[in-house]
Order: structure tokens, then C-alpha cells, then sequence
């Protein structure tokens, strides 16, 4: 359980980091964005692993993945655009859309049906996790950047 | 400093930030601001997901009123850090107008990251995608080959400046084929793959993570109009994905002796 966690975890940073070369997200901030994305997967993935709903589970991901992305840009000073955009994607129901064809393309309407409702819900608890902690006030952040007023150097 | 230059500079800031993704709400933000720092008064902005409208009362009393449009928005981490950067500049003083606009010139031109990196991203994204969302290693591989052969197409389609929804439908397609392919082969060389989770790992470069984000962050904002604009492409880009993968998954099916998908 814990090996498994260990690697999910490793597995997840790399392919968060991954997305946000792919969208071309500055060097320094790498790690950053791989560590949000890891932690957002964290939580979703210790969620199910208790039998909380996969739903419930997404919400969950995506309140520490927004939280994480708020502290981050406060301390990096940095948009927290950059932050939440690669941490998102593990989240994002992919599977969610893949099994909703798949049922659609065999012919069990049915099971496609219950398929594209819980992607709809998961888009939506995402959605929610996300509004929910933008929605805090500044100041609850601002504290943060009281020691790192100088900020990371930028790069070229 | 006329009125019109600090008009004009605050427009291209905001489209700039526009254009390469960042949200209604901070692209309206650092545009007051930028104009504030200039010493501009009666500045008034409007922020649409593909247009800006500005406005801004002049020396003599008179308004001077400037619109841009925003066709494509292509996602560029880099360039919306550094039009952060360069705000938070201009508000500490000391960034003359002109050196403000060759800086804004500059960030406008950045290049991302080469080709080979994001070739590779884009594989080791779906590679890892694919084992967080069950596969085995053996799918992570699959998917790996997937993804590179992915990137390229998208690099092509979006320099031909293709609609979204065509790339959309055409990449997945693509990615649903090549990853039918790799499946079948390795199964043949008798490794068994499981081709759900390695098309599910291939295509999560082309999900609509960012468009629902914006989309909600739009909302949050209170920008309603243009958080709904980003909700219905997310829809689009879903249902794109959908039609591509279910029509290679169909006619797959549909070939005696490709493995059952």
C-alpha cells in the first residue's frame, strides 16, 4: 500500500510535469506544478482507496490542488494560472469520456448514459473544488509573501 | 506619453495575456493596472474570452475608445509569467513607456519549448497517465509510443491554424488508431495490453483541462458570459475527443480478427 502510494505519487509528479512543458510553462516553476498536480492526485487517489465515491473523490482532489496552487503562487509570486492548469489534468475525467464512447460504440445506451452523467459530475465537482477555494479572500494568502518578498529570479 | 500610447500599450498588454490563456478576470486586472501606473485616469475595460474593449478620457477631455479581437487562444504558461512580470515592473515605476512596448514585443515572440521536449512530454504524459489510471506498465509503454506519435500531428494542425473541433476530432482519431495498432501488435508479440488505458493515457494531452478551468475561474470571476463561452468549448473539445475515439473504436470492432476493444 504504501509502495503503491509511493509510486502513484512519483508517477503522477512526472506526468504533471510533463503537461506543463507541453504548455509551456516556465522551467523554474517545473517542480512546482509537478508537485501540485501530485498532491491534487494524492488526495483523489487516497479517497478512493477509503471508498469514498470517485465524485466526492475529484472535489477532494481538486480543493488541495487549488489550495496548493494558491499558497504556491503567493510564494513564488507567480500567476496561479500556471499552477492549476498542469495540476488539473490528472483529474480531468479522460477515463470518464473513453468509457462513455465505449458503452455508446458496444450499444449499451444504458451504461453509456451512467458513464457521461458521472463525467458531467466529475467535470462539475472539479469545477466546484476550484470556485470554492478561489473564492477565499486575498488576505488569507497574503501573509505568505511576507518573507519571500524578493520572489524567485527570473529566467530568460 | 500621450494618452493614446498608454491606450494603446494597455490593449496589447491585455491581448497578449488573452491570447496565450490567461483569465478574464487578471487579464481586466493588470490592464487597470498597467493604465493606473501611467498616471491614467477615467481607464474603462471590458474583457470578453475573444475581444477587448477599452476606453480612456484624454488630455483634453475628449475619449478615445479602441477594440481588440482575440481569435485563437493558445496556451503559453511562459509568456503570461513574464506580462506578470512585466506589470508588476511597470507598477513599481521606472518603465518608460517605450521600453515597456519592446519588453511586451519580446514577451509576444517567446518561443516555447522545442519540438523534441514536447514530443517527449507528450509521451511521458500519456505514459504516466496511463498507469495512474490503471493500466500496467506494458500499457504506460504503449501509451508512450501513443503520445509521441501524437504531438507531432498537433504541432502540424495547429501551424495549418485548424478549427478546434476538427483538431480535436482528427488527433483523437489518430490517437485511438495508433494506440489499436501498438495494442495490436504487442499483443501479438504476446504481451497482452489493455487498449482502454492506453487510449485513455494518449489522449489526455487533448482533454479540456484548461478550458474547464478557465471556464470555471471565468465564473468565479463573475465573468458569466465568457466563463459560458469556455464551458461550451470544454463541451466541444469533449464530445471531438468522443467522435474521434468512438469512430476508430467502431470501425475496429468492425475488422474481423483486430483484438475485441
Amino acid at each position: 500500500m504504501i509502495w503503491q502510494f509511493m509510486i502513484q505519487c512519483v508517477v503522477s509528479f512526472a506526468a504533471v510535469v510533463a503537461v506543463a512543458i507541453l504548455f509551456h510553462g516556465p522551467k523554474r516553476e517545473w517542480a512546482a506544478c509537478g508537485l501540485t498536480g501530485m498532491v491534487g492526485w494524492a488526495v483523489y487517489w487516497l479517497a478512493v482507496q477509503g471508498g469514498v465515491s470517485v465524485v466526492t473523490a475529484s472535489l477532494l482532489g481538486a480543493l488541495a490542488l487549488a489550495l496548493l496552487s494558491r499558497v504556491l503562487a503567493v510564494v513564488r509570486r507567480c500567476p496561479v494560472t500556471v499552477f492549476l492548469t498542469g495540476g488539473i489534468f490528472p483529474l480531468v475525467p479522460g477515463a470518464g469520456i473513453y468509457y462513455t464512447v465505449y458503452a455508446f460504440i458496444m450499444g449499451d445506451n444504458a451504461r453509456a448514459l451512467a458513464k457521461g452523467v458521472e463525467t458531467l459530475k466529475i467535470a462539475g465537482a472539479i469545477a466546484l473544488g476550484i470556485v470554492l477555494v478561489l473564492a477565499l479572500p486575498k488576505q488569507m494568502f497574503g501573509m505568505l509573501s511576507a518573507h519571500g518578498q524578493q520572489g524567485p529570479k527570473p529566467e530568460s | 506619453m500621450s494618452q493614446q500610447d498608454i491606450l494603446e500599450f494597455t490593449l496589447e498588454a491585455g491581448r497578449v495575456l488573452l491570447a496565450n490563456g490567461g483569465e478574464i478576470f487578471r487579464v481586466q486586472d493588470t490592464m487597470q493596472r498597467i493604465a493606473h501606473s501611467y498616471g491614467a485616469e477615467n481607464f474603462h475595460v471590458y474583457v470578453l474570452t475573444n475581444g477587448l474593449f477599452a476606453s480612456l478620457k484624454g488630455d483634453e477631455g475628449a475619449f478615445s475608445g479602441e477594440v481588440r479581437s482575440v481569435n485563437v487562444t493558445n496556451i503559453h504558461l511562459k509568456r503570461i509569467v513574464a506580462v506578470n512580470e512585466l506589470s508588476r515592473a511597470i507598477e513599481r515605476g521606472g518603465v518608460p513607456l517605450e521600453e515597456a512596448f519592446a519588453r511586451l514585443r519580446a514577451i509576444e515572440t517567446m518561443p516555447g519549448w522545442p519540438a523534441w521536449l514536447r514530443v517527449l512530454a507528450c509521451g511521458v504524459g500519456a505514459a504516466g497517465f496511463a498507469y495512474l489510471y490503471g493500466g500496467t506498465p506494458l500499457d504506460a509503454l504503449a501509451a508512450l509510443l501513443a503520445g509521441f506519435a501524437l504531438e507531432p500531428l498537433r504541432m502540424f494542425l495547429a501551424r495549418r491554424g485548424t478549427n478546434r473541433f476538427i483538431e480535436n476530432l482528427l488527433s483523437s482519431a489518430f490517437v485511438a488508431a495508433v494506440s489499436v495498432a501498438v495494442v495490436q501488435l504487442m499483443n501479438l508479440a504476446g504481451a497482452a495490453c489493455s487498449i482502454d488505458k492506453v487510449i485513455i493515457g494518449g489522449i489526455i494531452a487533448l482533454v479540456p483541462g484548461i478550458a474547464l478551468t478557465n471556464g470555471v475561474r471565468d465564473i468565479a470571476g463573475c465573468d458569466y458570459l465568457s466563463g459560458t463561452i469556455r464551458g461550451i468549448e470544454a463541451l466541444l473539445i469533449g464530445v471531438a475527443i468522443a467522435l474521434g475515439v468512438g469512430f476508430v473504436l467502431g470501425l475496429s470492432a468492425a475488422v474481423p480478427g483486430v483484438i475485441a476493444v
